[in-house]
């Protein structure tokens, strides 16, 4: 399409051109003829003056001669006849009236040279020799007046001067018509030569019009090639560049012809272009090559270019024809082809490093499972060379229980593409069993199917005493606990008697003998209890059944319930107790709050008693920085050497205190750590040998839980009431607790107290009474506490009644089961008072509340 | 404007060109016969006397024109070339090329004529002036043997010597003669009429 549009185009631009070129060729002929025939008549002139001075300089009279009237004639006439003609020549150069007056001059000239040559044969070839020069104009018309002139000529001599070789007098009358029939026999062919020269000069700018418009057509694909083409010397410089090539580097083309292509090569690639060059100069018929341009900016171009040498008509070598393509991006993808393969390799080189090296057996498969390459460790792992196994199916070496299996998975396998942890037995060569844990993915492209077996044989037979040396621990963890809930049972349930009647006997006045003993026996039991106590809570924290409340606590409240308990026993042993500064109620810390008050009594106990009497014990509560709040207690004690420091929270170790007379079990402090640590806290010690010591505990601070809690709007009065009459059930087997609770109740004539001793008549006095609490023991004699309590819970009329259980076991498994049935409070045994009292008001305070209200 | 103003200037130039190239000499009285000369006259042949003045550059082509006659009448004619000589004139002023011409033609004798003597007897007054006399010494033919002043080429006086020295009979006996003036001073006469 292009060449049918550019040919049909080509040959219209063809005809107009030609004819453009014609007559551009014919006004240059005109004008170099112009031009010629100027300075012929300058020197016709100058010549005719000469000839005129040589031939006949004088004329004669006698002895006596004069100018003669030739040389005036060849000065004036013949400086007449030339002048105009030149004039018009410099006028009128090319037109054709220029061309008629010099053609008539010339023509004039002749007669005027033949006169002054006298006649001589030989001038007469002037007329001739003009029409021929004439006829360069490659005008025929031209010859029509010089004929005319010649003609005219010898027709006016014939006229006016009769006796003229011309004249009708003449010796040879026929003279002038053979004359002027040479004349016109030259025209004749100097006519034929003019239209001859004319068709050719119409056909060369036919046939340059052809090759322009080849040529244009050449240039225009020079031009618009989309890669860079130029024409190079011999010498290399460019002579001819197109627009792409000026692009590609950068240069304009007036800047690129200036340059040489070595100019633009990258030094390295030079020798390689003169060797390209010198190759082409000595046969070579084309070049190809890669090498690197320079772009004008400084930028590397990798371009391959393509040269042939061209040549001129003589086939010498004329210059070079290059093409140059820009590969750049080529180059840059090749490099990162070359990377990727050296990457590929090298991955190709660890994966090969990997398989053979590999424990685990390392294998592929096809779509029907036949191994298309496996790792050297199968020969150390199933005894088969890696040879051995190639092309066969790896159910042959799955052991048979577990073919079934396999084949499930490897269904599930190509549906899900991959699988992990798959375990199987397969089959080594010797024809044991060995565990093998498989993860495979299938490739649906490459239709492959990879697999790696890691051998868990031993794996599996660790696993396995694992799991019964848990299971060995486990029942022994049972046990303990077990033991421990059996022995916190049986060792508070004496103690409660003891403590509880101990206290009755305190509050009744005793004598100050009694006092005594009853003192002792409250000490002793009180320290056993402690001792149970933190033996349990240590049992717990080791066995992470320790259950915390963490939540926001008042330190300040929690340091003064501290130091309320403990005040007793420093003003006992002479101790000034005191804070350092007024706490801030505002500050809350994230902690159990009994768990927390109990680590800070622990510390406070140590310091009251490992200090001497009169001196001094501090408590402190600061901001430790990044939302930590440390509680610091500070005593003027001795102090604790530096070698004891580091057994300082060993349980048991009292540091060569179960020399003194100071009472401990030992278990204090490491209690506390355990208790802190717990609470995500932590406990330190800053000691000096005689000056005492500095123990400190930190918390993380905790907002105000008051901060989220709607404003309660208050009626103004406590709509308690203590003369309203409240009944207790207490339903308990042992006398001895029915007995103590009877005495603890009777300094409340408030509460009606009334007891069973068996779980079904319990249920009966629940149903009957309907009382605002029941106490309920767990060890009863028909039924246990716990089904007394389902029963409880499951009647309508007793589901309402609050049940608060009073039990010796104290592990805390057994109070979060109870409570999940239904109980709202958990007493252990021995039972402190004050909890006693504390629970009974807020488990009773709220059906009080609803009675008041009704 | 320039054209025609060009035109014609050169036609007035060329008019009085030829005006003067076709202005023939004077002729002075001729003799009807061989005159009283010094010099010989053949009698077994006609015999050519050209008068010339050795420097009159339009006789250069009357001698070639007698080049012409001799080469074509071989051995038929006596010719002699009267150079005259005036008195005032030093001893080489006839040494010319046209002199050393006229001698070159085989069987032409030069005869230089003292202050124009002979030439007078000749009744010639313009150099180129040819006459013919025949064998018995009468006139045959007088007047110039070119068409023009100077010019060579065919012309009626050649044709008309060969003519009569062929025993044909010759267009015209008498020609223009046309050359410088043997005289002081040009000859103011007539043309001299041709002779039938």
């Amino acid at each position: 399409m292009f060449e049918m549009s550019f040919g049909a185009t080509g040959a219209n631009y063809s005809a107009e051109r030609a004819d453009e070129l014609y007559e551009q060729h014919q006004q240059l002929i005109y004008r170099q003829t112009d031009r010629l025939f100027a300075r012929l008549m300058f020197f016709q002139w100058l010549a005719g003056i000469l000839i005129a001075l040589f031939v006949s300089p004088h004329t004669w009279f006698g002895p006596s001669s004069a100018v003669h009237p030739h040389v005036w004639a060849a000065i004036f006439l013949g400086g007449a006849i030339s002048i105009f003609p030149i004039w018009m020549t410099r006028v009128w150069p090319g037109a054709a009236a220029t061309r008629y007056v010099i053609a008539v001059a010339q023509m004039l000239m002749s007669g005027l040279l033949i006169e002054l040559t006298g006649g001589r044969i030989e001038t007469h070839f002037h007329i001739f020799g003009s029409l021929v020069i004439l006829s360069f104009y490659r005008d025929w018309r031209v010859l029509i007046p010089a004929t005319v002139v010649v003609a005219l000529d010898h027709f006016l001599r014939g006229i006016y001067w009769p006796y003229s070789v011309y004249g009708v007098l003449s010796a040879s009358p026929l003279r002038s018509i053979e004359h002027a029939g040479w004349v016109v026999f030259e025209d004749i062919f100097l006519v034929i030569s003019c239209l001859r020269s004319i068709r050719e000069m119409r056909s060369i700018a036919e046939r340059t019009a052809a090759l322009e418009a080849s040529e244009q057509g050449f240039r225009q694909i020079f031009e618009d090639a989309p890669i860079g083409m130029g024409v190079v010397s011999l010498d290399e410089s460019f002579t001819q560049v197109n627009t792409t090539l000026c692009q590609m580097v950068g240069y304009s083309e007036a800047e690129l012809t200036q340059l040489t292509t070595m100019d633009i090569t990258f030094d390295e690639d030079i020798p390689q272009g003169r060797q390209n060059a010198e190759e082409l100069l000595t046969g070579g018929q084309r070049s190809s090559v890669e090498r690197r341009y320079v772009h004008k900016n400084g930028e590397v171009l990798w371009i391959t270019r393509t040269a042939c040498l061209m040549r001129d008509v003589d086939g010498q070598p004329r210059a070079f024809l290059i093409m140059v393509e820009d590969i750049s991006e080529r180059k840059r993808a090749e490099r990162e082809l070359c990377e990727s393969k050296r990457e590929l390799e090298a991955v190709h080189h660890a994966n090969q490093l990997i398989m053979d090296n590999s424990q685990d057996v390392i294998c592929t498969m096809d779509e029907r499972g036949r191994y298309l390459t496996v790792s050297a460790a199968c020969e150390q792992l199933w005894g088969y060379t890696p040879d051995e196994l190639v092309g066969r199916n790896y159910l042959d070496l799955v052991c048979p229980e577990d073919r079934q299996m396999t084949n499930t998975v490897a269904e599930i396998i190509l549906l899900d593409g991959k699988i992990t942890d798959f375990v199987n037995r397969y089959t080594r060569k010797d024809g044991t069993f060995v565990d093998m844990l498989w993860s495979a993915s299938w490739s649906e492209t490459d239709k492959i199917l990879f697999c790696v077996a890691h051998d868990i044989t031993e794996r599996a037979r660790i696993e396995k005493a694992l799991r019964e040396a848990k299971a060995e621990a486990d029942r022994a963890n049972q046990a303990k606990s077990e033991f421990l809930s059996r022995m916190s049972h049986e060792l508070r349930t004496p103690l409660n008697a003891i403590l509880g009647f101990s206290q009755l006997i305190e509050r009744h006045d005793p004598t100050d003998a009694q006092r005594t003993r009853v003192h002792h026996i409250l000490s002793a039991g009180r320290h056993l209890l402690n001792l149970i106590n933190e033996v349990l809570d240590i049992s717990r924290i080791e066995a992470g059944n320790l259950q915390l409340s963490l939540e926001p606590v008042c330190v300040a409240d929690a340091v003064e319930e501290a130091l309320i308990l403990i005040r007793p026993l420093a003003e006992e042993r002479s101790i000034d107790l005191s804070t350092s500064a007024p706490l801030d109620q505002s500050v809350y810390v994230m902690a159990d709050r009994q768990r927390l008050k109990q680590v800070l009594l622990n510390l406070l106990t140590n310091a009251v008693k490992y200090t001497l009497p009169e001196g001094k014990v501090t408590l402190s509560a600061d901001s430790a920085g990044a939302g930590i709040m440390r509680v610091v207690v500070t005593d003027t004690g001795a102090g604790i050497s530096a070698n004891k420091l580091a057994r300082l929270f060993t349980p048991f170790d009292r540091l060569g205190a179960e020399q003194t007379a100071v009472e401990g079990t030992g278990l204090g402090l490491a209690l506390c750590q355990r208790l802190m640590h717990a609470m995500n806290g932590s406990i330190g010690v800053n000691t000096t040998i005689g000056r005492g010591s500095t123990f400190w505990v930190e918390l993380a601070c905790a907002q105000s839980p008051l901060a989220y809690l709607p404003p309660v709007k208050r009626n103004g009065s406590d709509s308690k009431s203590n003369t309203v009459q409240r009944t207790i059930l207490y339903v308990e087997d042992n006398l001895s607790n029915l007995t103590l609770i009877e005495q603890m109740l009777a300094d409340q004539p408030e509460i009606k107290l009334i007891t069973a001793m068996q779980g079904q008549l319990g249920l009966e006095l629940a149903k009957q009474h309907s009382p605002d609490l029941i106490l309920l023991d767990l060890h009863l004699p028909d039924l246990p506490g716990w089904e007394v309590l389902s029963r409880l819970q499951r009647n309508e009329a007793t589901r309402a009644i609050p049940v608060v259980v009073i039990s010796a076991d104290a592990t805390s498994r057994q109070i979060k089961r109870l409570k999940a049935a239904g109980a709202r409070s958990y007493l252990t045994k021995p039972l402190d008072m004050q909890d006693f009292f504390r629970v009974i008001e807020e488990t009773s305070s709220p059906r009080l509340t609803e009675e008041c209200a009704a | 404007m320039f054209a025609i103003a060009w035109i014609a200037g050169v036609a007035f130039g060329l008019r009085s060109l030829f005006h003067y190239e076709n202005g023939p000499g004077g002729i002075g009285a001729l003799p009807t016969s061989w005159p009283a000369t010094q010099i010989e006259r053949a009698t077994d042949r006609p015999t050519l006397v050209m008068l010339a003045h050795p420097h009159c550059p339009c006789t250069e082509a009357s001698v070639g024109e007698l080049a012409q006659i001799m080469a074509r009448l071989q051995g038929k004619i006596t010719a002699y070339v009267l150079f005259v000589k005036p008195k005032e004139t030093g001893n080489d002023w006839e040494a010319t090329t046209l002199r050393r011409n006229a001698e070159a033609i085989p069987g032409v004798k030069v005869v230089f004529d003292p202050d124009g003597v002979e030439a007078q007897r000749f009744g010639a007054e313009t150099s180129g002036h040819t006459l013919l006399f025949g064998a018995d010494g009468a006139l045959l033919f007088s007047g110039g043997i070119t068409a023009l002043r100077g010019h060579a080429g065919d012309n009626p006086g050649e044709s008309a010597i060969v003519a009569i020295v062929n025993n044909q009979t010759p267009v015209r006996t008498q020609t223009l003669v046309f050359g410088c003036s043997l005289a002081n001073r040009p000859a103011a006469g007539p043309p001299a009429q041709c002779l039938k």
